[in-house]
Parts: C-alpha cells; structure tokens; sequence
C-alpha cells in the first residue's frame, strides 16, 4: 500500500509511508516530523552546508547544535542532494520515484530551476502527493510573498490580537506580541501534514495530487472565532480581548491561570477563596452580573492570589473542580509528574556526547505506541550511489 | 473529483472547541461528521457565555460546518445503545469528555471494540487519558500555562500570556492528522486504534526547542517579539494609529535592501549595523530608529514595497483586513456565507488546496439541534417514525 514495506516500526500508523522533505522552513519542517514520529519515513533532502534550519537559534553554546533544528528533525533521515547541480535533479528524481509524500517549501520562483515545479513533479510522478507549504501558499496573488514566524502571526490575525488580559493591561502602549517561537509555523506545518494525509487517503480512487497549503491560512483557521465575531457585528482588538474575570493571576512563587466559564465553577471558585463577604452579594449569582462587575471580582481575586502560594491554589482549585493552572516553565514541564507518567520525552542524542530529552509526540495510540526517535541526524548521513 | 475524505464516516461525540474543529477539518475534506448532541446536556457552545462579556452564542458555527445533528440523551440506556450502533457503522468514533467520562456511560474503548472490532475512536482531552493529572478540566488558556507556552510567551519583562481559542484549534489540527494516520493504519492492518491527543501536551510541542534546552539546564528566556539571530525583528508602529509594520531581517543583503528602501543611506554603512551579529547587540537602538523611520510611512504600501524589495514584512491585520483580503478570497481561505436570518459574513474555508480532490471546503451550516434524525436514524440506523417517535416520548432520542 505504501511505498516503503521495510520493517521500519512495522507496528506504527505510518509504517511504510514514505516521505521526502525539501525543507528550509519550520512549518514543512514540522509536516515531516508529525509524520516521521507516526512511523513514516521521513528523508531529508539537504544542500551541500546543510539545511537552514540546522544554525537556526535557539543554538547549544559549546556545541552550536540548533534546539530548533533537533526538535524537528529526530526521528527522520539527511540525504544530501544538491538540486543546482544535474546530478542532484537525477537523485530527487530517483527519490521521488519511491516516496508517497513530498513536502516542498521551495520559494516558486525558484522551482522550475531545481526541477521541483508542479507541472514537471506531476508529470513525472502521478502517483505523489506533493505537498507545497508556504507562508502565503502556492495560489493567489500573494504567493511570491515571504514571510516569518513575526509576519505570519500578524497576516493570520492572532498577532493583532496579542497580548491580552493582564499583560496588555500592564504594558498597554508596547507593540502587539508574538507567540513564543514558530506558533503559526506549527499550524501551518500540521496543516500540511493533515492535508498530506488527506490526499493519501484518496490516492487509491485519484492518484497523486497537488496540495497547496499557507501558513497565513492555517493562523487564520485557528483563529476563527474572531472572524465570526466580526461576522457578528464586533472587532476584536487586544485591548478588550479578555475575559470578563479570570486570566492571569500573580501568585506567590508564580503565576496562575484560572478561568470559570460555568455556575458550578463559579460557586466552587468562591470555596476556594473562603466564602469571601465580598461574594454574599446575591446578584452575583447572575452570570451576566458578574460579567458586568468583572473587574471589581478580579481586584479581589488578584489580593487573595498573591497572598498564596501558587502550588497550594493550583492544588486546592483541582479539588474542588475551578478550572486553574500554574504557569509551567519548560522545566517544570520537562519534569512534570504527569508528562513523566505518559512518556511525553524520551532521550535525544544531539550528537555522540550530548544527551537531551524531547518531546516523543503531541500525540500518543495507545495500541500501537509510538517509538522515541533517539537521535538528530548528521548532515547526509544516508548515502546513495549517485544515479547513472 | 469529490473531495478526498468522502465516504468516511465520523460519530462525533466532541463538545466545546478542540474536538469539533477536529471533526469540522475532517468534515471540511469530505467526512460525512454525524454530531451526537443532546438537550438535556447542551454543548457549551450552543450558548451563550457571559464570561466573553457577550449574550449570543457567537462561537458556534466556526466548529459546526458541514456536521449533521442527532440527539441522544446518554444518560438513559437505549440512547447508549444506538450510540453503538452510530459507531459501528462510523470509521472513527470522536469525543473530548474528562477522561474517563466515555467509560462510565458504558463507551469506553474495549466496549466499543467489542461492538466494532476495527473501531478508530479519538479522544481530545485537556490532560490525555492516562497520568495523575487526567481528571483535570481545563480550557485553552490552562492548556497553554500547563504546557509551557504561555510561560515562554509575553514581554522579557512582563508576566507570561494567556493563549485563547487558538489553542484549542490548534490541537485540534493536531487530532485531525492523528485521526488520518490511525484511518491509514486501519486500512494497512485492520486493527483497532484509541488515539489519545492532550492539549497541554500540544501547547508543549509548540516550546519543543525549549524543552531540549531545559533537558540540558538551560533556562531559556522569554523573549517578546526580538528574535536570536534576526535584527531589525519585530513590531514597528507606523503613520497611521493602532496599524502596525512586522518585519523580519534576515541576512546582511535585507539589511542593505531595507535601509535603501527607507531611504537611510546613512545606515547602510553605518558599522553598527554592518553584520547580522552587530546588529544584534544594537537592537535596541535599531528599533528606535526603525520606530522612527517607520513611524512616517504608511503601512501598507510600505509593506507591499518592503515585499518587492525581497524583505518579509507584513502589517498587523485585523479581521477587517482579513475579511475583504482578495489573496484569502481567491485561495478559498475565506469564503461568504449566509443562510436566513444570517446576513452575509466571512467565514474560514478549506484548510487547504487540493489540486484534483477539489470539492472541500464548507457545503452547509451549522445544523439545527437534531435536524438530521431522518437521514442518520431513519436511513442509516432503520428505525421507523414510529419508532423514533416513541423513543422521543420517552426522552431516549432528545
């Protein structure tokens, strides 16, 4: 069915599916490593120095391994094939010729050069699925447009929007705020690895096909309630982006996020604070009274938060069913109980002597799980003899 | 062609945001999405929510495309039993209750797997269906503070930033392509599969390469809008109020391009500026002064120039913006909906092009509380009118 029948994790929900990657951004970067750590296998196709993506920061001083790079590429191959050259152009084809899935990130204009343009792929290889990702996707008249992380977040609309609550509230004149890292990456990327699927799925009744998947898109599906909302008559804006009460609190030792959306949370909220003489007020029992006095409840919350300590609230919030979370830093997370008991890391080999952990999966299938990629790998540590 | 995911069939049993935008991308591409809802336990988003500070139930339709609508009232036995049946002529069974919910309304895995022994069921949970923290309810903002990225998000000075519904989208992207590959490994293998996606862990793979510097004992900082190894990098206001300029700086080339398009010669050769390095240890007054140069431009077209010149930039759009953009339009990424009482609106379309598998996107709206009995318990599961109405006296079908 695939075209990789070799026992790589025979078990696993893409054993057998193979994929080419000819990436230099994190969002097809991302596509290959979702389906690399479902079992695909996952080759790299990298110029002579090496895919961008390997000096991208955040770098390990000493060693200059990319964190980045290492994030995205465990679980995949490196074949270097250098597509200014003909010999290169042969080799894709060569890959090509036994890949289900090709993801591209190629910038169009430089396509048809490397042999890597839709017409020529689909001619040559009806049976792909090529994939092309995008910051502004293939079509449309912003194709040829380029675009990072800090681009993308504010072409998608999130941007815009960002931050909210409490830290728009303490930094009200500072410029909107991206999300931390590749966030509009990530969905583009994902996105990519959905549609690549998708069309496989359909490959035995239409062959291969086309996809054409932008990063810009993916941002605004995310963040599609706020086009409804427009749909409804209201503009959002960072400003009044916030819950009416919740958000982010300061507590002792840290900072929480809490949030009540129902009664029973409501009620159980106010136990948690002690039954405060603030709260006997009885309108308060009316949801949209209270969301009207938002501001007021969290005046009082915030005083009754930054007496405690953030462990204690977080834990005493979960007995009595309020929605509330500490904010973790990466190392909390690395060591939480809860990741540790659901394996969410697993060592990495950044090189021979260097031990990190990662992520295994934003996912788990829990009859067939899946396998820790271990190890980064070298510039074009697979080899092929140069095709004749 | 028809659209690549037709004749697959979902019995969605997901509530909120993550789940049915996991079913929406699914029934998007062509899956035929049957929603099992009920009056008597009303997903959340069919009302309204006085804590968004609104009355009407706004959020609804951008995760109810393209479903049908059935109701079954799960807390009585019968409705658990047509439930099986929905399932067992389903491909993928989907839900997103507390872990555990499923199991005691009698539709846990092992159950469905004996009522449909390839059975495919995905369950979007905010803490996943194992660990000590399972139980835990939680929305998009504690999935992002639990997982990592709202720590790692907001100004180096400042506290760390609450995510809001893109999270929840967001992992449900991530259940979607889960769901693709256990219907692939299904095709290949026959067996069974429980996919298991939780939201925080989703917000953590979006700090993946923080958490490998935390598995060394590094502490990454939090780091705004700068970037580590780009400058200029960032949010600049421009002439125009609250219309703000993103750049991105890669190389010493876009440098030069961006200096020559601002018309600041000066800064092309100015030393502080000369390298990628120089420039970042002079970030800070490189955004002053792009504050300023920036601040007499108009935005847009300075972005649309900045682009010619090869240099990202873009301007911080709003949904105004995104609404009447031809580039959405023509790439289908939005498209105008409108149905009676509904006056015309912008909507999120197909999540992607495809080249032959084209008939994507959205069909039909968000369908009215059990609209679709006839087809799905009539046609689908053969129950007579007779018999649905009698399960709807005795509130099984209700």
């Amino acid at each position: 069915m695939f075209r990789d029948d070799a026992s790589h994790g025979a078990d696993l929900p893409l054993a057998g599916c193979r994929v080419i990657e000819h990436s230099r951004t994190v969002a097809a970067a991302y596509a290959g490593r979702l389906l690399a750590a479902m079992g695909a296998k996952v080759v790299m196709l990298e110029p002579p120095a090496g895919s961008a993506l390997r000096t991208a920061p955040p770098l390990l001083h000493g060693t200059g391994h990319s964190a980045l790079f290492a994030s995205l590429a465990c679980g995949k191959d490196s074949l270097v094939c250098d597509l200014s050259l003909p010999e290169g152009r042969r080799m894709l084809e060569q890959e090509l010729a036994n890949a289900d899935i090709f993801i591209d990130d190629t910038p169009l204009r430089e396509r048809e050069a490397r042999g890597l343009d839709r017409e020529a792929i689909t001619a040559s290889f009806p049976a792909l699925v090529h994939v092309s990702v995008r910051p502004f996707g293939a079509s449309g008249p912003k194709a040829d447009w380029d675009g990072e992380e800090v681009n993308l977040l504010h072409a998608g609309g999130e941007g815009f929007l960002l931050p909210n609550g409490l830290c728009y509230e303490l930094f009200p004149d500072r410029p909107p705020l991206k999300i931390y890292g590749h966030f509009s990456e990530y969905q583009g990327g994902s996105m990519a690895a959905f549609a690549a699927l998708a069309a496989l799925w359909a490959a035995p009744e239409a062959g291969g096909q086309y996809v054409d998947v932008s990063v810009q898109d993916a941002v605004l599906a995310v963040g599609a309630f706020a086009l409804q909302r427009f749909g409804d008559g209201s503009l959002e804006h960072r400003s009044t982006r916030h819950f009416r009460y919740g958000g982010v609190f300061e507590a002792r030792g840290g900072y929480v996020e809490l949030l009540t959306l129902e009664d029973r949370q409501w009620s159980a909220l106010l136990e948690l604070l002690g039954r405060p003489a603030w709260a006997e007020d009885h309108t308060l029992q009316d949801p949209l009274e209270r969301s009207r006095r938002g501001d007021e409840i969290n005046h009082h919350v915030r005083e009754w938060m930054i007496a405690h300590d953030v462990d204690d609230i977080v834990r005493w919030a979960q007995e009595l069913g309020v929605p509330a979370a500490k904010y973790r830093t990466p190392a909390e997370v690395i060591a939480g109980e809860h990741e540790r008991s659901r394996g969410l890391f697993a060592p990495l080999m950044l090189d021979e002597n260097t031990q990190a952990e990662a992520l295994v999966a934003p996912f788990q299938f829990r009859c067939t799980p899946l396998q820790a990629a271990g190890r980064v790998p070298a510039l074009g540590e697979m080899t092929r003899e140069p095709p004749s | 062609m028809k659209a690549p995911l037709a004749g697959v069939r979902l019995a969605d049993f997901t509530i909120h945001a993550a789940g049915p935008f996991c079913t929406q991308l699914l029934a998007q591409l062509g899956a035929e999405c049957i929603k099992i809802e009920s009056k008597a336990r009303l997903d959340a988003f069919r009302k309204p929510h006085a804590v968004y500070g609104r009355l009407s139930a706004a959020t609804f339709d951008q995760v109810s495309v393209n479903k049908l609508s059935v109701r079954l009232n799960l807390k009585q036995p019968e409705a658990i039993a047509l439930a099986k049946r929905l399932i067992s002529i389903s491909d993928v069974t989907t839900e997103s209750f507390r872990a555990g919910v499923m199991q005691r309304l009698g539709l846990g895995f092992e159950g469905l797997r004996a009522v449909k022994p390839d059975v495919i069921l995905v369950s979007l949970s905010s803490c996943g269906q194992s660990g000590p923290d399972s139980h835990f309810a939680g929305y998009a903002p504690l999935f992002g503070a639990w997982g990592g990225l709202g720590w790692m998000t907001g100004y180096t000075d400042g506290p760390p930033v609450e995510m809001r519904h893109v999270m929840d989208h967001s992992a449900g992207i991530h259940a979607a392509v889960a769901t693709m590959a256990a219907l692939h490994q299904r095709r290949r293998t026959g067996r069974a599969q429980h996919v298991d996606v939780a939201a925080r862990e989703v917000a953590s793979a979006m700090i993946g390469d923080a958490l490998i510097l935390a598995s060394l004992g590094i502490t990454p900082a939090r780091p705004g809008n700068r970037h580590l190894s780009m400058a200029p990098h960032g949010v600049y206001p421009t002439r125009q109020p609250d219309r703000w300029l993103t750049l991105a700086v890669r190389n010493d080339a876009e440098w030069l391009a961006l200096a020559r398009e601002l018309d600041q010669p000066a800064a092309s050769s100015d030393p502080r500026f000369a390298t990628a390095a120089a420039r970042l240890q002079h970030s800070e007054e490189l955004d002053t002064l792009l504050s300023q140069w920036l601040g007499a431009c108009e935005a847009d077209a300075t972005a649309e120039r900045l682009q010619r010149a090869g240099i990202c930039a873009h301007v911080s759009w709003s949904m105004l913006d995104i609404a009447s953009d031809p580039h959405l339009k023509m790439r289908g990424a939005t498209t105008e909906v409108s149905a009676p009482g509904i006056p015309t609106r912008s909507a999120v379309g197909a999540p992607a092009r495809f080249s032959k598998t084209d008939r994507v996107g959205i069909k039909r709206l968000t369908p009215r509380l059990g609209q679709d009995e006839e087809y799905v318990f009539g046609e689908l599961l053969g129950l007579s009118a007779v018999q649905r109405a009698d399960l709807e006296s005795r509130e099984v079908i209700a």
